[in-house]
């Protein structure tokens, strides 16, 4: 299974480049008010 | 009563609070493109606020009415504009200050996206956010545009109300501890994913052999990748904590779960290397990520409740105006709160809490202590007056001399009593420590001896993980901290966990009547004529006298309003503050209020009048001599029968013990059908009542309120304070039933009883089975018959079933 | 810069959502024709344009590609706009996602028919094509992260996250399937071989469903639903985790579109248990997304756009769920070739894809053409019926056909032979397939009333552009 030996490190790549788009949003506070967001796309108009 | 007049229409509903609008057409205002009525007039003027601000769409998404305005809402102190005072609570950046403010009267998404807008909308602000989960404001202002106490007007106006955070409670620190918690939450979990994913082939192909073996090294190296950052970063807490534990010798549950997955985690790494034996990648990872899920959820209840502690931290006014000299009020100066020490000269404005616990020295005023007390009678303070920190001078400006300061005031120890509740735990989570503690012994013990004699050290590996005692650690932190959280979210602090257990297994509940079932709501029970005028002039001059009044008395006059016809006009009205009211009608000059005060313009003492310690006197004179008295009664509030038959329904025996005349304690006793009942009860009576209800084998919780309550409070196996000014009485009490808008909610006192015996219930039934699963695994795992992934998965599931079932509390 | 900075890139927009409307009506007029192909073969009128194998990828070409990407396209470019409070990063390339979509589609409404092909599924352009589309594709990844780059609100909205993940994933798989040696103009050869080749094509036509028909088509979800219905989404914090669990599980579950082929048993089976992970992310999706509306059910009485939306999401909910069953090994013993996997694609096509794109255009035409509403909120329910008894004659006939094909495939006689020759099979199929006509024209006429409808607003109508709200009031605009 060559293939394997593509895409084993290719999603060990994945799994660190998703991780740090987690980390990045994390820290920019992207969770850290789960409520409010849900309510402001209602009123987006103004 | 006169059964002529109660309005008996049906009445619509305001359509910005929702109360019912008992006079159609007299405040209105046009929102959403038609005419609304509304009941009173600060809705109207909340109501235009809102529809002129441009924020009309508030009524179309939100989805509760609105709270109904503060009567008259206070203009907010300069005190908060004072730079002294700012420091405590606002950051100074360039050009611009910045603070938390607290929101009150939050009814759902609406007000928040109404409060936000609002702010923005203020001249001057250049930042507003409002936190939805928390439901705080962070507002950076110009200070030279526009002043804190404009910006909390402005909240105001629109009917909601805000505090300056104090922010001695680390809410940044809160932050970061959350956003690492999921941190590490994430790498594991995403790591478990993908090494469960790569383990995967090796399970499926047992035996079969497609898989070859330059693919299962493969895999192995990518396992071992990912879980390098599982074990070195994730695991953290678990081997810093092991690494306490160790130092104390006192090894807990990290302990052996530390040991678990370094030993884990070497002899995989060693098998990966060599390319011979076993690994276990997939099981360590899978462990750390649901161990850690569960301690997420455990962060995540304990974070909810000390945010909910912070409603407590608000009280507090965060300066005072200090006099130079006591006799000049222009001699003021502007302190930190907690800079007062006893003897300090402090001026209250109108308008304003009052700063610490002090007595009066010059002035009169009435005081709302509400917050504190539940109480929504204002009290008419007078030098000599003893005034309470958090409380809110209504009417006067009042000068008072400090006697506690800061911490030591009443406030702050009710909410030091609040954190000290989680400090004393239930008998039965003692006992459960224990035996953890314990079991981590045998845990150490059963895993050394079984590896060393079947010189497999993976049994050993099986052994501290399938047993290390983390579901009994976990099973009842956090059910009693969500069942906290809950109790103080419906308005009672509970001061001891431990009354949880009590509260849980009470058979009795005895009432006290005044301040408990009934709570200062008025209604004219007798009215007896001293002089010429009829009754209906004198019940029209009392209404007329008492129409603009916010004494809580003066309401029972306005429930009476006469027909228009009957109104008399009367003129050049003035208020007495703590005595009552003065005004000119038909040429006469008019005063209701104390005896002593109609008195003075009476000039006798009044004709011989009923004397009821059940009821309150209300005196009516003019120049010419005594008019009448209203004897004025406090009814039950309106969930008390509500609240009786609740805990009644709930199994509870329920009893009437008050020191009123007997007559008045046994009609409310009729009305609320209380069976045992008794009237003209001493404090020493009461106590007499409830032991010999102890000796009766039963379990007695007291609710109560007032200094005579004390002793009581205290001998009863488990107490529920009506949120008394007494701090004595608090102070003996488990829990405290607080105010919430000015109303301490009976109703709450009764969800106390089914939440705790729900939350004991949760908790009985994590112990059991976590002590059931221990059981069943050591033995399994020292005979070799459970292996690493079936003990990683054994013990993070019955970590996680115990954390999920106590989620159940909340 | 822009100087249009004070208003939001409507023309995009607009110019998408009506060709989704068009390439909607043709691609599923395509389908019509292969299915009445089925019942009456000589309608290819022995015109190899025309045959069958030849119509079929230009049906799905069409109705993915075309109908549900110029959808995607659409919603993305405004849902990114107004939940960033910024136009579009570059109008420039937003004009070149918009020509060289709408080129790439002619190209394949032209190659296919002529029988230029790869022979990939859902992956049948040739590499010239291919490279157009890696250009459009990169050129629209620029304009969505420029736009989140530049948005004015600190918070991505959840609905953006969806779309993104699409956008960066369908990039990743196009450039790695498509990965070809060219021989000539118009014909190359996989870079891959064999299984790996088998391999490589499932894990492309996976995830091509996952994030091209699921995440993106959430996107739209997370965004619609709360609007049309006036409601906050259920639980903010649920489809964070939903957005994050479905990246966990999703890049997983391919190889269980090669059950009991020449892949290693355990690729296979690992495809399985991957499968069925996934139930449990896409059913907490579709829950949040129905609960919005708990509270205001009415409002689903009152609203045939909520209908639409709503009731994608049970289709959502349904083939989710009969996905991951099918991917049981036994199962697919049973389903594996047979109608029943036709029949499963639609009802998440037409159920789940083709409805809620219906929902959201019929939501952005009056908007984009300054009205309040359509020309005929009438017809939208007229559309809402015809389209939803399509479906279920459709996937009935289909799910009826297919089991009845496994079935008799795999009947025995007491000495070892098959008791049905296949054409047996074919004939006891035959009166499904007029079924599933029947169902293909409901369908299709629904999609004809919706563009005479949208083409009645727009004539009434006018091209709006819609302010960019005043960003709130910052520190650093006033310090």
């Amino acid at each position: 299974m060559e293939s394997l030996w593509i895409l084993i490190p290719l999603s060990v790549a994945a799994v660190f480049a998703i991780g740090w788009i987690f980390w990045r949003s994390l820290h920019g506070g992207q969770f850290d008010d789960l409520e409010r967001p849900g309510t402001d796309v209602l009123s987006d108009d103004q | 009563m006169n059964p002529g007049s109660e309005p008996q229409r049906a009445a619509a509903a305001c359509y910005h609070c929702g109360l019912p609008v008992t006079e159609p057409g007299r405040w209105r205002a046009r929102i959403l493109g038609a005419q609304r009525d509304l009941c009173c007039a600060g809705c109207e003027a909340v109501a235009s606020t809102i529809v002129a601000g441009g924020f009309e769409q508030y009524y179309e998404t939100r989805e509760a009415t609105a709270r109904t305005p503060i009567p008259e809402a206070l203009a907010p102190s300069a005190l908060y504009d004072d730079p002294a005072a700012q420091k405590q609570f606002a950051a100074a950046g360039d050009g611009f200050l910045e603070a938390t403010l607290i929101l009150d009267r939050i009814r759902c998404a609406a007000c928040l996206w109404l409060n936000e807008r609002t702010l923005r909308e203020i001249p001057g602000v250049l930042r507003a956010d409002i936190n939805y989960a928390t439901q705080r404001a962070q507002v950076a202002w110009d200070p030279r545009r526009t002043k804190l106490s404009a910006i909390i007007e402005a909240i105001r106006a629109i009917g909601y109300d805000a505090w300056p955070f104090d922010p001695q409670r680390q809410t940044a620190l809160d932050r970061d501890t959350r956003r690492a918690a999921l941190w590490r939450l994430f790498v594991a979990g995403f790591g478990a994913m993908q090494v469960m994913m790569y383990a995967f082939p090796a399970y499926v192909d047992e035996g079969a052999g497609d898989l070859s073996g330059g693919d299962a090294s493969l895999m192995r190296w990518a396992s071992l990748v990912l879980t390098v950052p599982v074990v070195l970063f994730s695991c953290g807490p678990f081997f810093s904590g092991a690494w306490r534990e160790l130092a104390r010798l006192r090894p807990g549950m990290d302990t052996p779960i530390a040991i678990g997955i370094a030993a884990g985690f070497l002899a995989s790494t060693w098998a990966t290397v060599t390319g011979q034996g076993e690994v276990y990648f997939d099981s360590i990872a899978m462990l750390v990520f649901l161990l850690l899920g569960a301690r997420y959820l455990e962060l995540a209840a304990r974070q909810r409740a000390a945010t909910a502690l912070d409603r407590l931290a608000r009280w507090q006014p965060s300066a005072a105006l200090r006099l130079a000299d006591a006799a000049d009020a222009g001699s003021a100066e502007s302190v930190p709160a907690h800079a007062l020490v006893a003897g300090d000269p402090v001026l209250v404005p109108a308008g304003e809490r009052v700063p610490a616990d002090g007595v009066v020295e010059r002035g009169a005023s009435s005081v709302d202590e509400s917050l504190l007390t539940g109480e929504p009678v204002p009290l008419a303070k007078e030098p000599g007056g003893e005034l309470v920190a958090g409380t809110l001078n209504l009417e006067q400006p009042l000068v008072m001399r400090v006697v506690r300061a800061g911490a030591q005031t009443r406030a702050a120890a009710i909410a030091r009593l609040v954190e000290r509740g989680s400090a004393a735990k239930p008998r039965l989570v003692e006992a459960a420590d224990r035996i953890a503690h314990g079991l981590t012994w045998v845990v150490l013990a059963v895993a050394a001896l079984a590896g060393l004699n079947s010189g497999n050290p993976w049994i050993a590996i099986a052994v501290l993980v399938a047993t290390c005692p983390c579901a009994l650690a976990l099973a009842a932190p956090v059910a009693l901290a969500n069942t906290a959280a809950r109790l103080l979210g419906r308005g009672v602090a509970l001061t001891r966990s431990s009354a949880l257990e009590t509260l849980a297994k009470a058979t009795d509940v005895v009432l006290d009547k005044t301040g408990t079932l009934t709570a200062g709501r008025f209604a004219i029970a007798r009215l007896q004529l001293l002089g010429r005028a009829g009754e209906g002039r004198c019940r029209a001059l009392a209404a007329a006298l008492e129409a603009s009044s916010r004494h809580p008395l003066a309401r029972a006059f306005r429930d009476e309003s006469p027909s228009p016809a009957a109104r008399v006009p009367v003129e050049e009205l003035v208020n007495f503050p703590g005595h009552g009211m003065e005004a000119t009608a038909g040429g006469r000059r008019v005063r209701i209020g104390t005896e002593a005060f109609c008195r003075e313009l009476a000039g006798a003492p009044p004709p011989n009048t009923l004397r009821d310690a059940a009821l309150t006197p209300v005196f009516l004179a003019d120049d010419g001599g005594w008019l009448a008295v209203f004897q004025l009664e406090d009814t039950p509030r309106p969930e008390a029968g509500e609240v009786v038959a609740a805990l009644r329904d709930s199994g509870l025996r329920v009893h009437l013990l008050s020191g009123d005349h007997p007559a008045a304690v046994g009609s409310l006793a009729g009305r609320l059908g209380i069976a045992d009942w008794t009237g003209g009860a001493s404090p020493q009576d009461k106590y007499a009542y409830v032991e010999a209800l102890q000796r009766a084998g039963r379990t007695v919780v007291m609710v109560g309120d007032g200094l005579n309550d004390a002793p009581v409070l205290a001998r009863a196996d488990a107490s529920i304070a009506m949120g008394s000014g007494a701090d004595a009485a608090q102070a003996q009490a488990d829990c405290v039933l607080l105010a919430q808008d000015g109303e301490a909610r009976l109703a709450a006192a009764a969800d106390c009883f089914g939440l705790a015996r729900r939350a004991m219930r949760i908790v009985k039934q994590n112990f059991g089975w976590a002590l059931a699963y221990n059981a069943v695994a050591l033995p399994l795992a020292a005979m070799g018959w459970i292996g690493p992934l079936e003990a990683a998965i054994g013990m993070a599931a019955s970590s996680f079933i115990v954390v999920l079932n106590a989620m159940r509390a909340a | 810069m822009n100087n249009n900075e004070a208003t939001y890139n409507y023309t995009v927009v607009r110019q998408f959502a009506v060709m989704t409307v068009v390439w909607g009506v043709v691609g599923m007029l395509v389908g019509v024709i292969i299915a009445a192909q089925l019942l009456w073969p000589e309608l290819n009128f022995d015109i190899p344009w025309l045959s069958y194998g030849r119509l079929r990828p230009l049906h799905t070409n069409a109705v993915i590609f075309a109908f549900g990407g110029c959808a995607l396209f659409a919603t993305s470019y405004y849902v990114v706009q107004r939940t960033c409070h910024a136009r579009l990063f570059s109008d420039g390339l937003a004009a070149f996602t918009f020509w060289g979509w709408q080129a790439v589609i002619v190209l394949a409404a032209i190659t296919l028919p002529l029988g230029i092909t790869s022979g990939k599924e859902y992956a049948e352009l040739e590499w010239p094509i291919d490279i157009l589309i890696a250009l459009v594709w990169v050129s629209y990844a620029v304009v969505f992260f420029g736009t989140i780059f530049k948005r004015k609100i600190p918070h991505i909205y959840v609905a953006n996250w969806f779309y993104g993940a699409f956008i960066l994933t369908v990039a990743i798989l196009h450039l790695v399937n498509s990965a070809a040696v060219p021989a000539t103009f118009w014909k190359s050869y996989s870079a891959y071989s064999g299984a790996q080749d088998a391999m490589v094509q499932w894990w492309y036509g996976h995830n091509a469903v996952g994030f091209f028909l699921t995440a993106g088509f959430l996107g739209i979800m997370y965004y619609f639903i709360p609007k049309q219905a006036g409601r906050p989404i259920y639980s903010y914090r649920l489809s964070v985790v939903h957005f994050w669990a479905l990246i966990f599980t999703y890049m997983w579950a391919g190889p269980h579109h090669l059950h009991y082929t020449a892949l290693p048993e355990w690729t296979q089976s690992l495809g399985m248990v991957f499968s069925l992970i996934l139930l449990a992310p896409s059913w907490g999706g579709m829950i949040n997304g129905i609960m919005t509306l708990s509270g205001a059910w009415h409002k689903l009485r009152d609203d045939p756009i909520l209908k639409f939306l709503i009731v994608s999401l049970s289709f959502y909910g349904m083939s989710t769920f009969e996905g991951p069953m099918m991917s049981i090994k036994t199962v697919n013993a049973l389903s594996h070739y047979t109608d029943w996997t036709i029949g499963h694609v639609h009802s998440g096509a037409l159920g789940w894809v083709g409805l809620v794109s219906m929902g959201a255009i019929y939501f952005l035409i009056p908007k984009l053409f300054g009205r309040t509403e359509m020309w005929s909120v009438r017809l939208i329910n007229v559309h809402f019926w015809v389209a939803t008894v399509g479906i279920v004659l459709y996937i009935a006939a289909m799910w009826i056909a297919g089991v009845m094909q496994g079935l008799m495939w795999r009947a025995v006689g007491a000495d070892g032979t098959l008791t049905y020759t296949f054409v047996e099979s074919v004939k006891a199929s035959y009166p499904f397939y007029a079924i599933r006509l029947l169902g293909g024209v409901l369908y299709f006429g629904g999609m004809v009333i919706m563009a005479w409808n949208v083409f009645q607003t727009i004539a009434e109508g006018r091209k709006v552009e819609a302010p960019i709200p005043a960003p709130a009031t910052s520190v650093a605009a006033h310090a």
